[in-house]
């Protein structure tokens, strides 16, 4: 099997799902699953190989190739799983709404991008994967028109940016090597001057930066995740953003080498040091301000910007425990955050699309299948021993340590913190307190929606408490970068300072699981009241004044308001005002008076000449 | 054999034979032009692989150059007649459809007339030569701009007239003047003998003549009656003003400075007068709430695009600036059809008009998308391999001070996009008012759109397609010296 091939089924499948969409509705949607799950099947074959292979195709004499390794795979596997997930997701979600054939086909079109840039062997069909990926996923989060317009011209303005700043790094290095081959430009870059180095990683950072919303560039992914349709969500979440990271690898470990990046560095301030700071604000900024939220997907997009920083955390330690701890955090990330946007999508899609949580509560006995998925993501999200984020936090957190980063690793912490806190609200606030009388009769999940929720769920408890198997992948992913091989068993890691085992960990709870449930059972039958009954003590209250989900957290919000401003949003928004501003100005020049125009011309041969007989530079 | 004199002659005689068609059937004379550029598409392209050879050098009336006037078909004015000749056929089976009221036996006539007077400019060799067929492009381009009739199309012509009669006189003295050094009007012999006369007595017909063209070129500032002229036209008239009749002008000015007065020490000049008209162009655009001005305005800040790119004058910028000219005017041609359509079914130019188009003209809105992203140069379309190439030739100067100019080019890409992509929100994404019925534009007028629409992502996917016949015509730009023989043997 080819990767062409691979490639082909990808894009040939979003084409041929929107013209199947004009023949009949269900056939799209069948179709639209099968091409999302044969490139699943597709990519197994891949496991374990690597190759690079030019194509028999050029691009302004420039040759392309396509590259498969463990890297490769890694981040392919991400994609495509989450891709069939979604698509799967959206047949109910989406049934009704209008421009179906444009949302499936540009869903798939998304998620063969993505594919193209995990696979290219040279950077120029990386820029036009990563390119079609900006421009495609533009067009799908402005879907819903309404305040998505908004969410979808802010990522693409701020995509587009960092895209053209990687153009130019690009090109420059075309111009000073003479390829873009990524294997003989990691060649090429071990002997460059440490300026241009610093460049190429300055401008190709702007882009990885900003796609994967790392403070201060984080702005445009609380808009545009939250105003997505949730199964879109779910992609932009667990694998669009984290585009960013592969790049990062791409650039950092592929391309430069640990050699290189050692030698970056002005006393004290390295590059990888900038880089990990910059990762720990944005894990203890996006906690708090997620906090904040009262809107379910809003707190997911934040708890997506700040996860990003425990991996970047991960990756700029740059030890092989680091590097694992990373690369498996956006595994699990992307298992957890995939299953809480389905959640969320599904409570949006029972309620009528109610997101705030001021209005919901109570709803673990209507959606109990929601409820036990939004449970183990959070706890996944938490980093919840017998969870999978558990154990790549674990291994993040030792490796910050065993580095002598006490610094970092509080910062880590401290932003854990905020994650239960947000975690917890997420929780109370949709499936606990009481069940408002609008939402008596909310339905079960419908089953296309409710599969790829246990999926998820199962997954995350799996890898919880089996991280070996997916341990074995990441730490090829790392063995494939560089960095040497760790000890991984099927129960966890062995290090030289300590041991996780997670076996060890289950018995544990379920012994103490067990003691629990008898002290329960031993103590008679516990009473059941009507749900109000709670707040008042048995006398009568008025049903639907108390509801414990409103302004949950006020006190603490109260708090943490003063300290958390989002001072980069202000900024780019007055940058975007002042632009408005100047180009108002600068058009006003065309005053549509004739005697002007005449004038600027005359004008402007006068001043030709004059400058000729004065100075005479021409 | 076939001779460059054709693409001239063959549409000028069918031209005049418009009203006489017209007199048997209305309808009929419609068709005229669209044959007429066919043949000339079909001249061009079968001309293209010889004079990528050699350039064919005709003489008229029997004497050698420089007694006579010659044409000079080199790669650019084959590439460029190509050009015209393609725009020209697609926006005429447009007009087949658009042009339905009005003097329509007068429009094909005047619409013929200026095709003709801007394949004339592209493949002159002689100075007056050149004033005369850029007189026939501008005045038919007046008359046009007010074929409705209507009080803004009258005004903006009138503008424009006043403006490009100011240019063309500046043109005449200049030429004039030239006369006076050389006693010559042939570009290759004025040329020759540009070493053998003090500096200058050059440098004000060379001043006085990149005015004059720099008008109709649309270079700031002398761009201020394009705005009002491509936004009041008929839209398949702004596709040609915007596609071809600036480019045309851009040529003529490039022409000028490249090979007739090889004017090395004004390059960085036109550098930064480049920049400067892309600079105030895309942000003139970013402020338009009108869709017609918006591109009338993007088309300003592409032409200063196209002049940086080709006053950077290395082979590869100088091939870069005439791909962008190429994908610029593929690009804004469709963005101008399409959007003609639209704002025939909604009534107003307004973008907040043309919300909900995607609705009602799939297919219209589709193509505007196509446009748009081309426009931008995003990838797979073809604006990105000639963004691509002008930035690559800044680069690999290695100078910094062009580092810091690209970087400022791909910030007004940033505004570009800014805007565009506005527009396509509003048409796909904003709730539009309450007729969403699904009315397309005519099929005729379909298909012209998506002749655009299917070159642009050929040449998008596969930009080697073109990238040959254009760095032939950079060495044509370039080599003076080539020139020069070529036509004085």
């Amino acid at each position: 099997m080819s990767v062409e091939l691979l490639l082909a089924v990808a894009f040939g499948g979003s084409l041929l799902t929107y013209v199947l969409g004009k023949v009949s509705p269900k056939l799209r949607n069948g179709f639209a699953v099968l091409n999302a799950l044969a490139l699943v099947v597709m990519i197994g074959f891949f496991y374990g190989q690597s190759f690079e292979k030019t194509l028999p195709l050029s691009f302004l004499g420039i040759n392309l190739a396509l590259r498969m390794n463990m890297l490769s795979w890694f981040f392919a596997i991400t994609i495509l799983g989450v891709g069939v997930l979604s698509v799967l997701y959206s047949i109910e979600y989406m049934r009704g709404r209008e421009r179906l054939d444009y949302y499936y086909a540009t869903m798939l079109f998304i998620n063969a991008s993505m594919l193209g840039t995990v696979v290219a062997g040279d950077l120029i069909s990386f820029f036009i994967f990563w390119e079609m990926m900006s421009w495609s996923t533009y067009l799908l989060i402005s879907l819903r028109g309404g305040r998505a317009i908004f969410a979808g011209i802010k990522y693409i303005i701020m995509s587009i940016v960092g895209s053209l700043a990687m153009l130019m790094a690009i090109v420059s290095l075309y111009a000073t090597f003479g390829t873009l081959d990524i294997t003989e430009l990691a060649q090429h870059l071990q002997a460059a001057s440490m300026g241009y180095v610093m460049f190429i990683l300055v401008m190709f950072s702007m882009a990885f930066v900003i796609i994967n919303a790392f403070w201060p560039f984080h702005t445009w992914l609380p808009d545009a995740h939250a105003e997505a349709v949730s199964p879109f969500s779910s992609v932009l979440s667990a694998v669009l953003v984290r585009k960013g990271l592969y790049g990062l690898y791409l650039l950092m470990y592929v391309m430069l080498g640990f050699r290189v990046l050692e030698r970056l560095s002005v006393g004290v301030v390295s590059f990888t040091g900038v880089l990990s700071w910059i990762g720990a604000v944005t894990i203890v900024f996006a906690a708090f301000t997620a906090l904040l939220q009262n809107d379910s997907k809003r707190i997911l997009a934040w708890s997506t910007v700040g996860q990003g920083g425990y991996m970047i955390l991960g990756l700029s330690v740059a030890t092989s425990l680091g590097m694992a701890g990373g690369t498996f955090h956006i595994l699990n990330h992307c298992i957890y955050i995939a299953l809480l946007f389905f959640v969320a999508g599904a409570i949006e899609y029972r309620t009528g699309g109610v997101r705030d949580l001021n209005s919901l509560g109570g709803l673990i006995k209507r959606m109990p299948v929601a409820f036990v998925g939004g449970l183990v993501g959070i706890a996944g999200l938490i980093g919840l021993p017998l969870t999978n984020g558990f154990v790549s936090k674990w291994l993040i957190y030792k490796s910050l340590i065993l580095e002598g980063r006490p610094f970092l690793a509080l910062a880590a912490f401290l932003g854990t913190w905020g994650t239960v806190l947000y975690g917890y609200k997420f929780i109370h606030n949709i499936f606990l307190g009481q069940l408002p009388d609008e939402y008596k009769d909310v339905k079960k999940v419908p089953f296309t929606m409710a599969l790829p929720i246990v999926v998820l769920t199962v997954a995350v408890l799996f890898f919880g408490v089996l991280p070996g198997i997916p341990l074995a992948v990441v730490d090829a992913v790392g063995t494939n970068l560089g960095f040497k091989s760790l000890d991984v068993n099927v129960w966890g890691i062995a290090s030289e300072t300590g041991t996780l085992n997670t076996v060890n960990l289950l018995a544990a709870l379920l012994v103490a699981g067990c003691i629990v449930w008898f002290v329960f059972k031993s103590r008679g039958k516990s009473v059941s009241v009507e749900q109000h009954d709670t707040y008042a003590a048995g006398a009568a209250v008025p049903s639907g004044r108390y509801q414990y989900s409103v302004g949950f957290y006020n006190p603490l919000e109260r708090m943490v308001v003063p300290c958390v401003r989002d001072f980069a949003d202000a900024f780019f928004l007055k940058l975007a005002d002042g632009t408005r501003v100047v180009c108002r100005g600068v058009r006003r020049m065309y005053t549509g008076y004739l005697g002007d125009y005449v004038m600027y011309i005359a004008l402007f041969v006068a001043l030709l000449i004059f400058v000729q007989l004065v100075w005479s530079p021409w | 054999m076939v001779s460059p004199v054709l693409l001239v002659a063959v549409p000028l005689g069918l031209a005049f034979s418009v009203p006489l068609v017209g007199l048997a059937s209305k309808r009929g004379a419609a068709f005229v032009p669209v044959v007429a550029c066919l043949f000339n598409l079909i001249v061009s392209i079968r001309l293209l692989p010889r004079v990528l050879d050699e350039p064919i050098v005709t003489s008229i009336g029997g004497f050698t150059p420089p007694f006579c006037i010659n044409l000079f078909a080199g790669p650019v004015g084959v590439l460029l007649s190509t050009l015209i000749a393609l725009t020209g056929f697609a926006v005429s089976l447009y007009a087949l459809a658009y042009i339905k009221s009005g003097p329509t036996v007068r429009y094909h006539t005047i619409y013929l007339i200026l095709l003709v007077g801007a394949t004339g400019v592209v493949l002159t060799g002689d100075v007056f030569n050149l004033f005369v067929f850029f007189e026939i492009l501008c005045i038919s381009s007046y008359a046009l701009v007010a074929y409705f009739g209507d009080r803004a199309g009258l005004e903006s012509a009138v503008k424009y007239l006043v403006q490009g009669s100011l240019g063309s006189a500046l043109l005449l003295i200049g030429i004039g003047l030239l006369y006076g050094v050389f006693g010559s009007l042939n570009m290759a012999d004025i040329a020759a003998k540009m070493g053998s006369v003090d500096r200058m007595s050059v440098f004000v017909p060379m001043a006085l003549i990149i005015g004059g063209l720099g008008v109709e070129a649309a270079i700031f500032p002398l761009n201020a009656w394009l705005p009002d002229a491509h936004s009041s036209a008929p839209s398949s008239i702004s596709a040609i003003l915007s596609g071809i009749a600036i480019e045309v002008g851009l040529y003529a000015v490039v022409r000028m400075v490249f090979t007739v007065f090889g004017a090395s020490s004004m390059l960085l000049f036109l550098v930064f007068l480049g920049l400067l008209t892309l600079l105030v162009g895309e942000m003139c655009a970013f402020a338009q709430t009108n869709i017609k001005r918006m591109l009338a305005y993007s088309s300003i800040g592409q032409i200063g695009l196209i002049v940086f790119a080709l006053a950077m004058a290395t082979s590869g910028s100088v091939s870069g600036g005439l791909f962008q000219l190429v994908s610029h005017t593929l690009s804004k041609a469709l963005l101008f059809l399409a959007a003609g359509y639209m704002i025939y079914r909604s009534g107003s130019t307004e973008i907040s008009s043309l919300e909900g188009m995607g609705k009602r003209m799939p297919m219209t809105s589709l193509a505007f998308t196509v446009g748009a992203f081309s426009l931008v140069g995003l990838p797979p379309f073809a604006g990105f391999p000639s963004k691509f190439l002008i930035v690559r030739a800044a680069l690999s100067e290695g100078e910094t001070l062009l580092t810091v100019l690209i970087g400022l080019v791909l910030l007004a890409t940033v505004i570009e996009g800014a805007y565009f992509f506005r527009v396509v929100q509003a048409i796909y994404f904003k709730k539009g008012g309450e007729d969403t019925t699904r009315r397309e534009a005519p099929a005729v007028a379909l298909v012209s759109m998506f002749v655009f629409v299917v070159l642009i992502l050929v040449i998008g996917t596969y930009p080697e397609l073109v990238t040959g016949a254009l760095s032939s015509g950079a060495s044509e730009l370039l080599g003076r010296a080539n020139y020069i023989g070529s036509v004085l043997g």
